[in-house]
């Protein structure tokens, strides 16, 4: 199995509390702590699962600048064999679409039997690169993918549907995938396993490189164009309890008592 | 008149809640954008909710093939891109769910149609679509514009729209020819699985103590299970702990877990996911804490705490033993 696992660096915004730039354009991103998207994580692991169950060679690709090369270190360091960073300056604000293009010269290369991807990403959400990069390769695609088993030529997924409900296909190899959270437990990363792999070289690949002409990936090349960022609007607020901890649980207390609960 | 479609999602014999929503969004673009407002129901079997349809929208394109039975993107794709092609509508809508998420962004691969996912908001800004989606976890609201395009895919998170309510248009029912499929086909669908089936049934509980994020670890988690007895409820939770193996399955509130209605829920560390807040639509009192005041599960909780969750926990243990 050649497998490509397609990662990106993301804030996580999960816990901590988003401001707008004054110029409402991004977010003011200094305060917050950048890591491998959670769902990429998952799908590194899963891809090094494959990996170990049926041998072959795992890759991890990212659009990104040399700050991203922590997070392709750490897949290294995870078991990953290789690691490939494409110059994320040309695709600076690319929408999925670019992102995709990106993408495609990569997994067309090489003969790759999958490319797993996570499902979305924590920061912008759309969940499309994976199946939109599948559709420009012909390659048969399933997202919210919650388990994988290779067949001969052919893998079996489960895909995550609402209300506790998952659905068996098979698909044809080659095969793009984007994998949902919890499909697995992504191994612990040691600061040892991150020295061990320091040194290994990371080629960085340009547009050209990826099959791509100046100026077709970026901002400006966009199809899905940013207007503006704003907060949401506030809607219904709750109402706060506020005091000591002892003072807010006596109040949450009366509340469950009100309401029949045990107290 | 420019056409707005509504590509129905049914499974398993029904046509899913998200459906109805669209049909609002598409009126309202019917009335302040004059586009016209259509449905396609696309399967096999799908005559009944294709009359369903018909009851809100003047038309409904219906595809009828047995290949249709079970949704693969493969053929649903190959069927919308035909129908894309010869109708022209401007804007095609599916629900931002399993069944939208597989099949809109491959379709706008296939089609060169730009497709915007997971949507909160739909207009029309002169010519141009615009649309704002929720980004960074619900704490930030994207408006985006489209490049110009002969048509534009869009799929509706569930719940920005009212979904529409019963409806006695004598809308007509058009037969479309289901378009010949390039086989071998690459996916085959081979059936459905429970997967959160287990001992507990937290939709029947009336007072759910659930947790998120914040618990940290799986240290932590017989504390939770600790204060939920002792308060007399069931313990519940979101996504991430669930990921985490904590907790199973079958505890999981939200649209890819379980839908709960409770009297009383308390949330503890638990953001507010948007997925998690539509699993306790209609509940009763809902109390929250969590340690970010801008957490989007304020704007959905009717008592909040701005505190962190282990100090409440071990307050409400401490005052209970009392």
């Amino acid at each position: 199995m050649e497998i490509l696992v397609c990662v990106k660096k993301v804030p996580d915004t999960a816990d901590a509390e988003v401001i707008l730039r004054p110029d409402g354009k991004g977010i003011k991103e200094d305060d917050l702590a950048f890591g491998i998207n959670e769902w990429d994580n998952y799908a590194v692991e899963e891809a090094i699962r494959i990996k170990e169950a049926h041998g072959g060679r795992v890759t991890v690709v990212t659009i990104g600048v040399s700050d991203s090369e922590d997070v392709l270190r750490r897949c290294l360091a995870m078991g990953a064999d290789d690691a490939i960073m494409i110059d994320g300056g040309p695709f600076a604000g690319s929408d999925p679409y670019g992102i995709a293009r990106g993408l495609r010269g990569i997994a067309a290369a090489r003969a790759y039997d999958l490319v797993l991807a996570g499902a979305q990403a924590g920061d912008d959400g759309f969940g499309m690169v994976g199946p939109v990069l599948a559709g420009y390769l012909g390659w048969s695609h399933a997202t919210l993918v919650t388990s994988v088993s290779v067949e001969d030529g052919k893998v079996a997924v489960t895909r995550e549907l609402e209300g506790g409900l998952e659905e068996r296909l098979r698909l044809a190899l080659p095969a793009v995938l984007t994998v949902q959270t919890g499909i697995n437990e992504p191994r612990y990363v040691s600061i040892m396993g991150i020295r061990k792999v320091r040194s290994k070289e990371i080629p960085v690949l340009d547009l050209a490189k990826v099959g791509l002409a100046a100026g077709s990936v970026g901002e400006n090349a966009n199809v899905l164009r940013r207007i503006a960022l704003s907060v949401p609007p506030a809607g219904k607020e709750a109402e706060m309890i506020k005091g000591t901890p002892a003072e807010i649980a006596r109040k949450i207390l009366d509340i469950v008592r009100e309401r029949g609960g045990v107290g | 008149m420019a056409k707005v479609f509504i590509v129905a999602e049914h499974r398993q014999g029904a046509i899913r809640d998200a459906t109805y929503e669209l049909v609002t969004l598409a009126r309202e673009l019917e009335s302040k954008f004059a586009l016209e407002p259509a449905a396609v129901v696309i399967g096999h079997g799908v005559r009944p909710f294709a009359e369903v349809l018909s009851r809100h929208v003047n038309e409904t394109i219906m595809v009828e093939n047995e290949a249709l039975a079970d949704f693969r993107y493969e053929t649903y794709a190959a069927v919308l891109r035909d129908i894309i092609m010869k109708e022209t509508p401007l804007v095609v809508l599916c629900p931002q769910s399993a069944f939208g998420m597989e099949l809109f962004p491959r379709l706008s691969a296939e089609t060169g149609r730009p497709c915007a996912t997971d949507c909160v908001q739909v207009e029309m800004d002169g010519p141009s679509l615009v649309v704002v989606r929720s980004i960074y976890n619900g704490k930030i609201n994207s408006r985006l514009a489209f490049a110009s395009s002969g048509g534009y895919l869009i799929t509706v998170r569930a719940g920005s729209y009212a979904p529409a309510a019963e409806a006695d248009k004598a809308g007509t029912i058009r037969d479309y020819p289901c378009p010949a499929f390039g086989e071998p086909f690459k996916t085959e669908f081979l059936g459905y699985r429970e997967a959160a089936a287990g001992t507990v049934d937290i939709s029947q509980a009336p007072f759910l103590l659930s947790i998120g994020r914040g618990i940290k670890d799986t240290e932590n988690i017989p504390k939770a299970e600790e204060l939920a007895a002792k308060l007399g409820a069931v313990l519940s939770c979101s996504r991430p702990v669930v990921d985490k193996k904590w907790l199973g399955k079958e505890r999981q509130v939200g649209t890819s877990g379980r839908t709960v209605k409770p009297k009383l829920y308390l949330a503890m560390g638990i953001s507010g996911a948007f997925q998690h807040l539509a699993g306790i639509k209609g509940s009763g009192t809902f109390i929250a804490v969590n340690r970010d005041p801008k957490a989007p599960i304020f704007r959905a909780a009717d008592y909040g705490v701005v505190e962190d969750m282990f100090k409440i926990m071990d307050a409400l243990k401490e005052q209970i033993g009392t």
